[in-house]
């Protein structure tokens, strides 16, 4: 998968649930690419300028009958990042407004308070049950099996379920309840990415801090199985100390703050979210310690692909982060949804997007996509 | 005879440091210090203490209102969305283009109308102070949420708020928070201390009935605590919008309870009447030195919280212990005394 951007050095056999139609749909930044909805247009390919069929456009509005879909939005808390996923949705919601007549109805709810409360979800989604939406997209933190009891519930009352942003590669396939998960694998598209970056980017020697989030959490213990994967790989790269950051920031800080105290001369911080990295990044500056300057320096990488850290890769305070493809995630959830609610079409059970390593190099139009997805043209459920 | 009474004078010292409701704590962490400096050597650096003291800089303000509020029989949940609310209101304004200091007042004033408006509800509507504050809880984090819609807020740091978040020091290793923590330890304690209202602030949380009795506007005093509460709240939400350099509508989630836990361990009590500021400034340094061993030694996330959580238990013993153990030493003395005296 050499040529295939964000695939460096992950061989086939590691990426199991990386189909072909995957790969091909990541060479050529295309969206969901399920059967014919790859026709009307996949989300980049539509933000970089795709072709738009009039005639398929026509039958499909005939189809649709001006049809409303009424879509459930709940991610696991309000954050930059959902906020990006939810802003792509809206885009591919406004296009297929336009073009096929379709109208949305969007409610966004999500938990307050706890990451991992299942007692938020379950009232969330039991609500929408009741009130007979047709569609809900749910990314939680909550037991996995809680919730896909939950999704069973909902399916008997003929409500389609689809995960977004949620680790279901480290589940069994035929355990999940749900019409589809729309996400990236975080072992092999995260965590694996990360390690090997820094490998390569140290030349396969030194030592490394890293910054998780909290305990028990399944996007942590799959970025740290594609991580460990790339360490295995590099027996240079030493971990000489880790901690908790809570996935936020001041948390983040002062424990990169601290392991750096016991630690001063290390090469690298990992930070498992942006974040996290970025928290690690103001430890540096605290320290009085250098920033990778291409040549010497601490390296710094996070993971998730937003604005804030694109803006803190240019000006030298974070070296990398992993775009884990919230925009297509955001996108992929809406062709997937209208695929399935509004043309009864099949999907397969895990689609994964592209994820990429981004740097100085290449951070440019990563940010002009995030910002492109965050200028929906029009804001649903307000 | 003057031997005599110098030794009873040095007992009386003993006593009455043994007796203190932080000396436990205070020996516990001294012990701690001791061995955590001889097996890791990166722990008695300057820097690590630097980064300690930076890093308890939000939990101790937000533990001494949380003291206040404690000696006057109450409790405040909502001192974590107030900061982050507070916070919200100095970066969002600041990013409108608003001076910076004028951005500030603005939000210490949300922050004591946030504790004025917790007083109001306790004393005038009689809700209890528990279910007040957490309804405020509540509401702070929704117009947080709602005003943010989960983005958090950039763009207002500058030069001089990097000196304000503790981030660029004024000094060698001083920095601007830490003096400001000084100030409001000192300010508080002298308030508590010397003037009419602090010692109100006891009796009400002694006994609120013979505090009326006595002719002292009780309500009054309980909303003078919370308005406390909330300022103190504001400028721990300047301080971490200024360390953080971003503001996540969440970032005040789950400080009520370590402000909660940082004066008990203090030996503030929850059923009030007692307290101290120099108790929660060693609650506070109780918490993030446990957070500090448990990053430099590398124990497993899985296991901090159970490590914080009998660390808590153990603070509080330690202080449970020494008072019961210095107020035996005294009984005991008291009779010596008497004995020798009447000899």
């Amino acid at each position: 998968m050499k040529n295939v951007p964000g695939t460096e050095g992950v061989s086939a056999d590691l990426n199991p649930n990386m189909s072909r139609r995957s790969l091909l749909r990541s060479t050529a930044l295309v969206g969901a690419g399920i059967g014919a909805v790859q026709l009307l247009g996949s989300s980049p390919a539509s933000a970089l300028g795709g072709t738009i069929n009039s005639a398929l456009d026509k039958e499909i509005r005939a189809m649709v009958k001006g049809r409303t879909i009424k879509v459930g939005f709940t991610p696991p808390v309000l954050s930059e990042n959902f906020t990006q996923i939810e802003n792509a949705a809206w885009q591919k919601m406004y296009e297929f407004e336009k073009r096929f007549g379709v109208k949305w109805v969007w409610e966004r709810q999500a938990p307050v308070g706890d990451f991992n409360a299942v007692q938020g979800t379950l009232g969330i989604v039991q609500s929408w049950i009741s009130r007979k939406f047709d569609a809900i997209a749910v990314c939680t933190g909550a037991n996995f099996a809680t919730v896909q009891d939950l999704y069973k519930q909902a399916n008997s009352k003929g409500l389609k379920v689809f995960q977004f942003n949620q680790p279901a590669e480290l589940y069994p396939v035929g355990d999940l309840q749900t019409v589809s998960n729309i996400g990236y694998d975080n072992r092999w598209q995260s965590g694996y990415l990360a390690g090997k970056y820094l490998a390569n980017t140290l030349g396969g020697k030194g030592q490394i801090l890293q910054i998780w989030g909290p305990s028990g959490s399944d996007w942590t213990r799959g970025r740290k199985i594609g991580f460990d994967k790339a360490l295995a790989e590099n027996p240079g790269i030493k971990v000489v100390g880790q901690a908790d950051g809570g996935y936020v920031r001041d948390k983040g800080f002062t424990a990169a703050q601290d392991l750096l105290t016991k630690n001063p001369s290390v090469n690298a911080i990992y930070g498992e979210n942006e974040e996290m990295a970025l928290g690690a990044s103001q430890a540096i500056d605290a320290a009085n310690l250098k920033h990778w300057d291409g040549k010497s320096g601490i390296v710094t990488i996070g993971a998730d692909g937003l604005v804030s850290g694109f803006d803190a890769i240019a000006a030298g305070k974070l070296t990398a982060t992993v775009d884990i493809g919230g925009i297509d995630q955001g996108q992929n959830l809406i062709e997937t949804i209208f695929a399935t609610v509004g043309l009864g079409q099949t999907v397969t059970q895990i689609i994964n997007n592209p994820t990429q390593v981004v740097d100085k190099s290449n951070y440019a139009w990563h940010k002009a996509y995030a910002k492109w997805a965050l200028s929906a043209p029009k804001k649903y459920g307000k | 005879m003057s031997e005599f009474r110098s030794k009873v004078s040095i007992a009386s010292t003993r006593n009455r440091a043994l007796m203190d409701p932080s000396f436990g704590v205070v020996a516990l962490l001294a012990l701690v210090v001791i061995v955590m400096s001889i097996f890791q050597p990166s722990f008695k650096t300057s820097g690590n203490a630097t980064n300690i003291i930076n890093a308890m800089m939000t939990v101790s303000f937000l533990a001494i209102g949380m003291t206040v509020v404690l000696i006057s029989g109450g409790i405040d949940l909502s001192v974590g969305s107030t900061m982050a609310l507070t916070a919200g209101v100095a970066g969002k304004f600041i990013s409108y283009g608003m001076n910076m200091y004028v951005a500030f007042i603005f939000a210490l004033i949300v922050g004591a109308l946030v504790g004025l408006v917790n007083g109001l509800l306790i004393t005038k509507l009689a809700i209890p102070d528990f279910i007040a504050t957490l309804a405020m809880l509540g509401i702070g984090q929704g117009i947080m949420l709602y005003w943010t819609q989960g983005v958090p807020i950039l763009g207002y740091m500058s030069t001089p708020y990097y000196y304000i978040g503790g981030l660029r020091k004024i000094l060698g290793p001083i920095s601007i928070p830490m003096i400001v923590l000084v100030v409001v330890a000192l300010v508080v304690s002298i308030l508590l201390k010397k003037t009419n209202l602090g010692l109100y602030f006891y009796a009400v949380g002694s006994s609120s009935v013979s505090t009326r009795n006595a002719g002292v506007h009780v309500g009054r005093i309980k909303i003078w605590a919370y308005v406390i509460s909330g300022l103190l709240a504001g400028i721990a939400g300047i301080h971490i919008a200024g360390r953080t350099t971003t503001i996540p509508p969440l970032i005040g989630n789950g400080y009520e309870i370590s402000a909660i836990a940082a004066a008990v361990i203090g030996g503030a009590s929850l059923l009030g009447g007692r307290g101290r500021v120099v108790g929660a400034l060693i609650g506070a340094l109780t918490l993030t030195l446990t957070r500090n061993i448990i990053n430099i030694v590398g124990i497993a996330s899985s296991w901090q919280a159970i490590v914080i959580g009998c660390v808590l238990i153990g603070a509080v013993l330690a202080n449970r212990a020494s008072e019961m153990f210095g107020k035996r030493i005294s009984e005991r003395t008291e009779k010596l005394n008497k004995r020798k005296v009447s000899a």
